[in-house]
C-alpha cells in the first residue's frame, strides 16, 4: 500500500506532471458547473439584470463562497465514502425520511426538467423553429441518447459549445458598461426585501447551488473513482468550476443590465431578452444567446433526468444502469422516460409562459435546498462516516449560515405573500 | 423451509422499531433504538433491545430474556431473566439498525447486491430469531407506513395480493459484518459463486464495500474475478488497494493475456514491483509479453501453453498434460514443436484421447496449420477463431516459431461486448 502511494502522490513530481494529473482527474466539477448554467440559470441571470439592473450582482460573491464550500464537501464525502449522496442519507436517515426527500426531489427535479424543455423552445423560436418541431425532436434526441449509450461521446461536444459562453463576456465588455459603477455595486451590497427582490435572490441562489447538482458532482466524483491522496486536484477542479459559473453569470447579468434594465424593456419570454438584445448589442448577440441558451438546456436536459432517476432508483434500493434491459430495471427506465416525456409534453401544452416556468423552477431549488444542506452537513460532520475528513469551522460556518440565510429567506416571502 | 408457524409467530423489524417498552406495572421505560443479534446458525438469535428515553437520553441494553411479551405492549421484567439464559453482546454480534437496516447487502442467491427495507423474525418459545430480509417495494412501504393500505388498495381494486421479496438468512453475507466467525461463514457464502458473478456484485457496489469483499477472496478466486471485470479502471483500483504481496500472487493467478492487459494499466513502477515479486519464469514470460501492443495477437496471446517434440508419445504427452494442467491457459490442444521451436502440428485433446498410447504425436498431429503472425491484428485474430471454430489459434513469429495461443475465451468479449 504504501508504496502505491509513494507513485501516486510524490510531492517530488515534476510540474508537468502534476499539471497532467490534474487533467486526468478534472472534469466533474467542471462539468457540473457548465450544466448549471443551464436554461434556468440563464433566464434568472438574464432577468436578474433586466429587472434590477445591477443591484443584486453583489450577491454573486456569497453565492460563489457558498457554492464552493458546498460542493466540496460533497466532493470529499464522495472520495471518502465512496458512495452517493442519496445512498448516505438513506443508510444515516433509513426509509421513511429518505422516501419523502425522494419525492420532494422528483418534483422539485420535474421542475427543472419542465424549464430545460421550456429553453430549448425559447431558444429554438429565434431561430424561427416552432416548439412543437423543436421539443418532441430533442425529447427523443436526449432519451435515446442515454438509453442507447451514446451519451459520453456526445457529452464532450456539449463541453466544447460550452466554449461559447465566451459570448456572454464579450457581449458584457461591448456593452461598454461603467466599470465604476459595477465596482460601486459589488462593494455597497443592496437588498430591500421587496416580494420581488427577496424571489429573485432566492432564485439566484437556487439557480447557482441547485440541490440536484450536489448529488450529480458526488456521484461523478465516485464513479471517476478519485481516491484521497489525489483529492486536492478535484478539489481545485471544484473551485474552477465554481468561479467560472459565476464569470459568467455576472456576465449575463450585466449585459442584460446594460442593455435591457437602463432602457427600460420588459421581457416577458426569453424571445424577448434574445431579441431585444439585437438592437442594443447587435444582431449576433441574439442568436449567440439562443444558441448559448439552447446548447445550455440540451446539455442538463441529457443529464438531470438521468441524474435524478439513478438518485431515486438507489435511494429506494431499485436496479439501477443503462447497462440492465428494461425488464431487469423497470423502475428505472419508467421514472426516466416519465421525466423526459412529461417534462416536454407539459412545454407543448398551448400559451406556456416559459420564462415564469424556467425563473420559478428555480426559485423552488432556492426553497428547497436549506433541506438537502441539513442533510449534507449532518453527513459531512460525522466521524464515523468521514474519520478526521469531517467539516472545519469555517466550512461549518458558512454551510449552515447559507441554510440559516436560505431559510430565513424562504420565510420572509412566504409571510409577504400572505 | 422447515417452519410450521401460523402467520402471528412472525415480526417485522419495522413493527419492533421505535416501539415503547412497559414495565409489568406499565411504566414506560423508552423506545426500541435497535436489535442486537448474534449472528449464528441455524438462526440469528435475538440477544437483546438497544432502548433509550426520550430524544437524546442514554442507550440501555436490555437482554430478550426479560422481555416477557411483544404484543400488546413489549413488556420488560428484569425479575424475568435466567441466568443461563443470559448471552452478552460479543465478537459475532451484529446491531441491526446500526449495521443491516438500510444498508446494501450481497445476495448470494440471486447473486446481486440489494439494499434491506425490513427484516422478519420467526417468534418460537419466546425466543425470536431472524429468518428473513425484506428488500422489496412491499417491505419500503412497510417502513414507511402505507403497506396496509396499499395492500387493501390492491386487493380491493385488482383482487391483487402484494407478494413479498425476501432473501433467507442463508443467502445473505452482510457487508459491515462483525468478527471473524461470521466473515468466514460469508466466505464460504462468496465463494459458492461464480467469478462472473462476483465480478458483477464487485462492479454494483461503492468504495469500502467494494474493497472488503475483494478482500476477502483467496487469490485463485480473487485472479479469476478480476479475469470477469470489464472495466480496465475498475480492475486497477482494486489491484492498487492490495499489498504488492497479495497483488503479485493475484495476478500471477490470472491468464496471461489479462495479466498483461492488467500490468500494462498500472503505473510502470508499480508494475515492476509487483513483476519482482513473482516467480521467475512467470514473470519472464509476461514481461516478453508486455513488449507486444495491445489490440495485436502478441498482446492478445498467451504463454501457458503445452508443447512437446514430434517423437513424444501420446502416454507422456498425457502424462506431461496431467502435471501441467494447473498452470495451463490452453488445455484443448497440445502443440508440436521441432528442436527449432517451429509449429510443425497441432493435436486436439480429442485426437489424443482416442489415439493408442504408444502412437507418437507426429503420426496423429494434423499438419495443416492456422496460425497468426505476432502482429496480426484483433479482427484478423477474430476472424481466424470464428472461421474455424478453434478453442485457441497458435501465434508463430516470422520463423513460424511458436510463441502463444489466443483462446477464443479472450474474443469473447469483442464478439459479443453486451455479454458483460
Amino acid at each position: 500500500m504504501k508504496t502505491f502511494l509513494k507513485s501516486i502522490a510524490d510531492p517530488e513530481r515534476p510540474l508537468w506532471k502534476n499539471i497532467s494529473l490534474f487533467f486526468l482527474l478534472m472534469g466533474p466539477g467542471i462539468i457540473t458547473s457548465n450544466v448549471d448554467n443551464d436554461a434556468g440559470g440563464i433566464t434568472t441571470y438574464s432577468l436578474a439584470g433586466a429587472q434590477f439592473g445591477l443591484k443584486l450582482v453583489w450577491s454573486l460573491i456569497p453565492i460563489m463562497i457558498s457554492l464552493i464550500v458546498v460542493q466540496e464537501m460533497c466532493s470529499r464525502m464522495g472520495v471518502v465514502t465512496g458512495k452517493g449522496l442519496q445512498d448516505l442519507i438513506r443508510e444515516k436517515f433509513g426509509a421513511k425520511i429518505t422516501f419523502y426527500l425522494m419525492i420532494g426531489m422528483f418534483l422539485t427535479n420535474m421542475g427543472n426538467v419542465i424549464s430545460e424543455f421550456a429553453g430549448v423552445a425559447a431558444g429554438m423560436e429565434v431561430f424561427g423553429v416552432s416548439k412543437y418541431i423543436a421539443v418532441p425532436i430533442s425529447a427523443v434526441l436526449v432519451w435515446a441518447m442515454v438509453v442507447k449509450g451514446s451519451y459520453k461521446s456526445v457529452e464532450k461536444v456539449f463541453l466544447v459549445a460550452c466554449v461559447f459562453y465566451v459570448s456572454y463576456i464579450i457581449t458584457g465588455v461591448i456593452v461598454k458598461p461603467d466599470w465604476g459603477e459595477v465596482l460601486a455595486n459589488f462593494i455597497h451590497p443592496n437588498l430591500s426585501l421587496t416580494p420581488a427582490e427577496t424571489t429573485m435572490v432566492i432564485g439566484l441562489v437556487g439557480t447557482t447551488i441547485a440541490p440536484w447538482m450536489q448529488f450529480y458532482l458526488q456521484a461523478s466524483i465516485v464513479e471517476k473513482g478519485i481516491r484521497i491522496e489525489n483529492y486536492k486536484f478535484a478539489r481545485w477542479d471544484v473551485i474552477m468550476g465554481s468561479v467560472v459559473v459565476h464569470v459568467v453569470a455576472f456576465f449575463i447579468i450585466l449585459a442584460c443590465a446594460e442593455t435591457l434594465h437602463k432602457s427600460g424593456v420588459q421581457i416577458e419570454t426569453a424571445k424577448d431578452a434574445a431579441l431585444s438584445l439585437a438592437p442594443l448589442a447587435g444582431s449576433y448577440c441574439t442568436f449567440l444567446f439562443a444558441f448559448g441558451l439552447v446548447n445550455a438546456s440540451l446539455f442538463s436536459a441529457s443529464i438531470l433526468p438521468l441524474s435524478t432517476t439513478y438518485l431515486i432508483c438507489e435511494g429506494l434500493g431499485w436496479e439501477t444502469g443503462i447497462d440492465k434491459k428494461f425488464v431487469e430495471a423497470p423502475e428505472f427506465y419508467g421514472f426516466y422516460s416519465l421525466m423526459i416525456f412529461l417534462g416536454a409534453g407539459i412545454i407543448l401544452l398551448p400559451g406556456m409562459p416559459l420564462i415564469s416556468i424556467m425563473y420559478f423552477s428555480q426559485v423552488i431549488n432556492g426553497i428547497v435546498l436549506p433541506v438537502v444542506l441539513v442533510f449534507i452537513l449532518l453527513l459531512v460532520n460525522d466521524r464515523k462516516l468521514m474519520l478526521h475528513h469531517t467539516n472545519g469551522p469555517v466550512f461549518n460556518t458558512v454551510a449552515w449560515l447559507t441554510t440559516g440565510v436560505m431559510i430565513a429567506l424562504t420565510m420572509v416571502l412566504l409571510v409577504q405573500s400572505l | 423451509m422447515p417452519i410450521n408457524a401460523t402467520p402471528k409467530d412472525f415480526y417485522f423489524f419495522s413493527e419492533l422499531l421505535n416501539r415503547k417498552i412497559y414495565t409489568p406495572e406499565g411504566e414506560c421505560l423508552g423506545r426500541t433504538m435497535d436489535l442486537v443479534v448474534d449472528w449464528l446458525e441455524p438462526y440469528p438469535l435475538v440477544i437483546g433491545i438497544l432502548a433509550r428515553k426520550g430524544f437524546a437520553g442514554p442507550a440501555a441494553f436490555l437482554h430478550w430474556s426479560c422481555i416477557i411479551r411483544i404484543a400488546p405492549q413489549l413488556t420488560f421484567s428484569p425479575s424475568a431473566a435466567s441466568v443461563g439464559q443470559m448471552i452478552s453482546p460479543g465478537p459475532d454480534t451484529v446491531y441491526l439498525r446500526d449495521q443491516v437496516l438500510d444498508k446494501q447487502i450481497v445476495d448470494t442467491f440471486g447473486a446481486k447486491v440489494v439494499r434491506v427495507n425490513d427484516i422478519q423474525f420467526l417468534h418460537r418459545n419466546s425466543q425470536l430469531r431472524l429468518v428473513h430480509f425484506d428488500v422489496g417495494f412491499r417491505g419500503l412501504m412497510r417502513r414507511i407506513g402505507w403497506e396496509s393500505g396499499l395492500a387493501a388498495a390492491l386487493r380491493w381494486m385488482f383482487a391483487y395480493e402484494w407478494p413479498d421479496t425476501f432473501i433467507g438468512w442463508k443467502y445473505v453475507h452482510l457487508l459491515s459484518g462483525p468478527g471473524p466467525l461470521q466473515l468466514s461463514v460469508s466466505q464460504k457464502k462468496l465463494s459458492q459463486l461464480h467469478p462472473a458473478e462476483l465480478a458483477d456484485i464487485l462492479e454494483d457496489l461503492s468504495g469500502h464495500d467494494r474493497e472488503a469483499i475483494f478482500h476477502a477472496l483467496d487469490a485463485e478466486t480473487a485472479a479469476e474475478t478480476l479475469e470477469e471485470i470489464d472495466d480496465p479502471r475498475l480492475q486497477q483500483a482494486l489491484i492498487e488497494t492490495v499489498s504488492i504481496d497479495k497483488a503479485s500472487d493475484i495476478i500471477e493467478g490470472m491468464s496471461d493475456s489479462d495479466a498483461v492487459d492488467l500490468l500494462a494499466d498500472l503505473p510502470q513502477a508499480t508494475a515492476r514491483e509487483i513483476l519482482g515479486e513473482m516467480e521467475k519464469d512467470r514473470a519472464e514470460d509476461l514481461r516478453e509479453l508486455l513488449v507486444h501492443p495491445d489490440k495485436t495477437a502478441g498482446g492478445m496471446m498467451t504463454t501457458a501453453l503445452l508443447s512437446l517434440s514430434p517423437e513424444a508419445t501420446v502416454e507422456s504427452a498425457l502424462k506431461r498434460w496431467k502435471e501441467e494442467e494447473p498452470e495451463l491457459d490452453v488445455l484443448y490442444y497440445i502443440y508440436v514443436v521441432d528442436s527449432a521451436g517451429v509449429l510443425s502440428g497441432v493435436v486436439s485433446m480429442r485426437e489424443l484421447l482416442v489415439a493408442s498410447a504408444q502412437q507418437r504425436l507426429s503420426e496423429i498431429q494434423t499438419s495443416r496449420l492456422i496460425t497468426a503472425k505476432l502482429d496480426a491484428r484483433e479482427d484478423e485474430v477474430v476472424d481466424l477463431l470464428t472461421k474455424y471454430g478453434f478453442r485457441a489459434l497458435p501465434v508463430v513469429d516470422d520463423q513460424d516459431r511458436l510463441k502463444g495461443a489466443i483462446r477464443l475465451r479472450s474474443v469473447l468479449e469483442i464478439l459479443a461486448p453486451s455479454g458483460g
